[in-house]
């Protein structure tokens, strides 16, 4: 006897729809799972056998194939279980296969006949989404998002009685799970001095300008990298589904109810790989970190510590916003708009160029070289930072402007930037830039001077202008962009913040 | 033979000591050199001059010579004609001499400039200052194409006047460091590159303190421009002393770890030398008034902002984020005021630091 129940597996961050088909013919007890499974998918002849007993059906003691359609697309993962539990059954005449129509189950079996929660449920209900969906408790929270009528499973057995009518689904505690689990987000207040990071930092906010600081251990750069995300406008509606989509995809859906509200901030280890990076595996294609960092913070701290080929690996999202990963047989198109922080010593030894710096100038060279050119121009603002001075840390907290005052201006500056048609100043380019940033006489001479000396390209000279842009939209200025907004910009974007490139 | 391993300029002299080039050649690739020449070393006499066996049968010395010929090197040796007169008496004298360029200018008026391999923006101005300042005299300014006041002295004196003098210590078909390549290459066009090591010896640590005594016995005057209290330049200072050669050196700030050395060298009783006048001066010539760029432009203090940013100003390197902490005005204020006091040559700003310049500006490098 033949049924077929609809499930579905992920590949990347998108769900493809899976029709589990299974066949019970007389035979030798045999069961048998086709349709290019991987071997966690496979694995799932076990765990379905043992759940069926536990939850006191009966396991057909028949010939079983088990179909997965198509059969062309890799299945990955313990998603099917219930699906091809539900089928036996149905197969089997343990369960009216026309209660199993339209309808879609999701989730892995325990083989006490427990369903557990899986990965990805979120994209995985959008591409199921319009029939009836069953998913596992853990999972309703981020399915409601975009299926309401979601419905639980917590047991096989109570699947069973609840598909045939015996029993009422179960509620699911519907109230969202408190927020807390972080503590309120790190504030600007607490930094002390720092008047160009905190600058660098509002700037970097308010135009979505990659940023690299560069300075001796101790100086801040990780503190002021942890309060940039406080400082960035509430996600969309669009991007924060997104947000949830590639999180569901990731397996780290923390939040039950509810769309995540602040945008991500992602501070992988320089011992992460390409993989972990960039997003990949062999058939699965897990979203990596730059695409968990999209509509975010992407703090990459001691980045002369990255491998140089990882660094590069950055390069192609940081300018599509989006990241292709192709495998042999499968690709998905992941996102990675991240707003990108990099921080790094200046040298080996951490001190450069002061006197205390021990390193030779071939390891300055050398140290410098990890971060190649055209990564190095992706930062639009670059910047030296000094530990600040020893007065200012004992001034008291008088004078520290908060997160909610900077975050004020920059939720401005991003409505102008809106109004250009583009979320952040970054995006802006050439006839867009001219049309958008027009410079006063003399900003315009100022600019000519330092690219007739050499000390400007013209791709540097328009990401100047993006900066500029920004500072001016920041003090809530319209008209030209002066003189001083481009002094101020340079100064956030110091050529050669890297002693080893001058050497 | 130079080219052997273990090999420095005293075990060479016994080499060349024990008879004719071409014979001892012939029993060093027997292995019959005399064990009281072969330097104690860890590995023991005989296996060095197993080892120098081993090495001897590979060189080739036609193939050699016409390989120096190639890359238009050439080479004397002590008791030789053109052999360096400086050299010929002195006590560590080397036994061979490779060139590259002109040898005669060993025979005008030499002034070596020496320093650390890291130096200041300041050091770096005042050795290129120098150099171009004696250049501009007729003096060959001799120093060691290593990076840092190296270099800058170098630098300073191509093209200025008399062509500079480079003492190396590696093979002169590498002579220096990789950014140094094409000051190197406009030395040997103009000026002379020398070196008593041969061609295809790389360089190694224990060479440069060797190489800077023919630094100082070259030079009839060493200044100092920037150095550690210990370190290369100091060594050079030594063997200047050993050869009675006058030292001056380069004052710097007294809480300056790069100045530490030359303010040290002037208690001990060094010359002083606070410009290209001093070093005339020792040489008991007075400077010909014109192309020495030491006048100082007189010129009122700035006012406003820039003025006490200026006065914030040390003689090292400071952060915009510290001018605005020590002067209390805006982060915006501050950077207007900077921009104006570069521009008007009061400061230089590199790499996010902000540095404040002599109040004689110098004239802007081409």
């Amino acid at each position: 006897m033949l049924a077929t129940v609809t499930s579905a597996v992920l590949i990347g961050i998108d769900g493809h729809r899976v029709g589990v088909e299974v066949h019970v013919s007389a035979g030798l007890p045999s069961f048998t799972l086709v349709g290019l499974p991987d071997a966690s998918c496979r694995e799932a002849r076990d765990r379905v056998r043992a759940a069926v007993l536990s939850s006191s059906f009966t396991f057909p003691p028949n010939r079983i194939t088990v179909n997965l359609a198509p059969t062309n697309l890799k299945k990955t993962g313990p998603v099917l279980d219930v699906a091809v539990a539900l089928a036996i059954l149905a197969a089997s005449d343990q369960l009216d296969p026309h209660l199993l129509q339209g309808a879609a189950f999701l989730g892995e079996l325990g083989l006490d006949g427990r369903v557990r929660p899986v990965r990805g449920a979120l994209p995985l209900a959008e591409v199921l989404n319009g029939g009836p969906l069953v998913v596992p408790t853990g999972n309703v929270g981020e399915v409601r998002l975009v299926a309401p009528e979601v419905r639980a499973a917590v047991t096989l057995r109570q699947l069973v009685d609840s598909i045939r009518g015996d029993s009422p689904w179960p509620d699911v505690d519907d109230q969202p799970a408190t927020e807390c689990c972080a503590g309120p987000p790190p504030d600007l207040a607490e930094v002390h001095g720092h008047p160009l990071g905190r600058l660098a930092m509002e700037v970097a906010a308010a135009g979505g300008h990659h940023t690299l600081m560069v300075g001796p251990p101790g100086a801040g750069k990780t503190m002021l990298a942890e309060r940039l995300p406080g400082l960035l406008p509430d996600l969309a509606e669009s991007e924060a589904l997104e947000v949830a989509r590639v999180h569901s995809a990731a397996g780290r859906s923390e939040r039950h109810g509810g769309l995540p509200r602040r945008p991500p901030y992602r501070s992988p280890h320089h011992t992460a790989s390409v993989v972990a990076l960039i997003g990949g595996g062999s058939n699965q294609l897990r979203p990596g970190e730059i695409s968990l960092a999209s509509s975010g913070v992407l703090f990459l701290d001691e980045l002369g510590e990255f491998p140089a080929s990882h660094l590069d690996a950055l390069r192609q999202p940081l300018e599509s916003g989006r990241v292709e990963v192709v495998r042999a047989a499968v690709s998905a198109s992941l996102p990675a708009r991240f707003l990108l922080v990099g921080a790094t010593n200046p040298c080996p030894c951490g001190w450069a160029p002061d006197v205390r710096c021990r390193c030779s100038p071939a390891q300055l060279a050398r140290y410098a070289r990890r971060m190649s050119g055209p990564l190095l121009d992706r930062f639009d603002l670059r910047l030296h930072l000094d530990p600040p001075d020893p007065s200012t840390l004992f001034a008291g907290p008088a004078g520290a402007e908060s997160t909610a005052s900077v975050r004020q201006r920059v939720l401005a500056a991003r409505l102008r930037a809106r109004h250009r048609g583009v979320s952040a100043n970054r995006s802006l380019r050439g006839s867009a830039l001219e049309q958008h940033a027009p410079l006063e006489p003399g900003a315009a001479d100022l600019l000519r001077d330092r690219v007739d000396r050499g000390l400007l390209s013209v791709r540097g000279t328009m990401r100047l202008r993006a900066v500029a842009l920004t500072l001016a939209d920041l003090e809530g200025r319209d008209g030209p962009v002066t003189v001083d907004d481009v002094l101020l910009a340079e100064c956030l974007r110091a050529h050669d913040v890297l002693p080893g490139t001058t050497a | 033979m130079a080219g052997l391993p273990q090999v420095g300029p005293s075990t060479l002299r016994q080499l060349a000591a024990l008879g004719p080039p071409d014979q001892t050649w012939s029993r060093l690739c027997a292995g019959q050199v005399p064990l009281g020449v072969v330097p104690r070393h860890a590995t023991g006499p005989e296996a060095l001059r197993q080892a120098w066996e081993r090495a001897a049968a590979q060189v080739d010395p036609s193939g050699h010579w016409s390989r120096l010929r190639e890359l238009g090197i050439g080479v004397t040796s002590l008791g030789c004609p053109g052999y360096p007169v400086s050299l010929v008496d002195d006590p560590e004298a080397p036994v061979v001499m490779f060139h590259q360029g002109d040898p005669s200018l060993l025979e005008g008026t030499c002034v070596a400039i020496v320093g650390t391999r890291r130096p200041t923006g300041y050091g770096r101005r005042i050795a290129h200052q120098l150099g171009s300042a004696l250049a501009a005299e007729g003096i060959s300014v001799v120093s060691g194409l290593a990076l840092g006041i190296d270099a800058a002295a170098h630098a300073g004196a191509v093209g200025a006047g008399a062509a500079p003098i480079a003492v190396v210590g590696a093979g002169l078909d590498a002579p220096c460091p990789q950014a140094n390549r094409p000051l190197a290459r406009r030395i040997a066009a103009t000026g002379l590159i020398c070196s008593e090591v041969p061609v295809g010896v790389r360089a190694a640590p224990w060479r440069f303190p060797v190489r800077n005594r023919i630094v100082a016995a070259f030079a009839r005057v060493v200044v100092v421009v920037e150095s550690a209290v210990t370190g290369g330049s100091m060594s050079t200072v030594e063997h200047a002393l050993q050869r009675s050669r006058t030292v001056l050196a380069v004052p710097g700030p007294i809480d300056a770890g790069t100045s530490a050395g030359t303010n040290r060298l002037i208690a001990d009783g060094a010359g002083l030398c606070t410009g290209v006048g001093d070093v005339l001066a020792s040489l008991g010539r007075s400077p010909s008034t014109a192309g020495v760029p030491s006048e100082v432009r007189r010129r009122s203090h700035p006012e406003g902002l820039a003025g006490v940013l200026l006065g914030l100003l040390g003689w090292r390197p400071e952060t915009p984020d510290y001018l605005v902490h020590a002067s209390g005005a805006g982060l915006r204020e501050v950077i207007v005021a900077l921009d104006w006091l570069t521009r008007h040559g009061w400061v230089t700003q590199q790499g996010g630091f902000v540095e404040r310049l002599p109040v004689a500006p110098a004239p802007m490098a081409p």
